[in-house]
């Protein structure tokens, strides 16, 4: 059975999740202090300056190639100073993919469950992938 | 003529350097990215009741580590379109616009830290009761 993701499915989902919250009786409380783990900000801030890095060297690598034609000098774009992100903004980030990775698990158990098995496997994880993909 | 040919080659080649390098890098942050994917996976099927299998584990990071790929890629491109060189809280709540409870969460959680600056006034305090989940929805009860 192809699942599709219409809203009445969604809704269905919902209902099926709110039913495991109230079984559990957690707090659903989204906060830093968390008992969940979450990632380290200064992991996802290195990933972003990896990033960053990389895009920064292809445009300045573009604009050599156009400097060699207009005779303006390299790097002296304002384009080529390199983002950088405010601290604050690299904890909402960790927390975004912290909830990324807890949907993902928490949507596949909820399938997992109501097909009574015990443990989350691919079969699971892949009918909640396109509406998660679609929701982040 | 020539010369300007030499230093594109130079350039080329320490590019080449420079590309070896960052895939280096790009893996021990991967090794590390999946490390904290794991333990919030796990934690996370065992709050639910459930095991979750090794590869699912790994394929959640690939998945995971892309999108933190792709977001950083969207972040500059915001900070870029506010014509500012430094992504800030609201760059990232933009980045999650595509489903309504997901932003909703990021931005209460966006005034929380707000809140939490010792200097800047205080706008009406506002404790919503915040759920990790995105598709249950986020009540708002203002403090007064």
């Amino acid at each position: 059975m192809t699942p599709h993701f219409t809203t009445i499915d969604f809704a269905r989902h919902r209902d099926l999740e709110l039913k495991i919250q109230n079984k559990h009786n957690f707090p659903l409380s989204l906060s830093m202090e968390d008992e969940n783990n979450t990632f380290d900000p200064d992991l996802i801030h290195a990933i972003f300056k990896l990033v960053w890095t990389r895009r920064a060297l292809e445009r300045e690598r573009n604009d050599v190639a156009d400097a060699l034609d207009c005779e303006v000098g390299a790097g002296t774009s304002k384009k080529n100073r390199q983002t950088s992100a405010n601290g604050k903004a690299i904890k909402l980030s960790c927390e975004l993919l912290r909830i990324l990775i807890t949907e993902a698990v928490q949507r596949a158990a909820t399938i997992s469950e109501a097909e009574g098995a015990s443990k989350i496997e691919a079969t699971h994880l892949e009918r909640i992938l396109p509406q998660l993909l679609l929701d982040f | 003529m020539e010369k300007a040919m030499d230093v594109e080659m130079e350039r080329e080649g320490g590019g080449e350097e420079e590309e070896e390098e960052t895939e280096s890098v790009s893996d021990v942050l991967r090794d590390r990215f999946r490390l904290s994917t794991i333990s919030i996976a796990e934690a996370e099927a065992k709050r639910n009741g459930m095991e979750i299998s090794e590869p699912i584990v790994a394929c959640i990071s690939d998945l995971a580590f892309k999108y933190a790929e792709q977001l950083a890629k969207d972040l500059e491109l915001f900070a870029q379109h506010a014509s500012r060189k430094i992504v800030k809280m609201e760059d990232v709540v933009l980045s999650a616009h595509r489903n309504e409870h997901l932003a909703a969460s990021l931005r209460s959680l966006c005034d929380d830290l707000k809140a939490k600056e010792p200097q800047s006034e205080r706008k009406r305090k506002k404790t919503p009761r915040k759920e990790n989940k995105a598709t249950t929805s986020v009540v708002h009860i203002p403090d007064n």
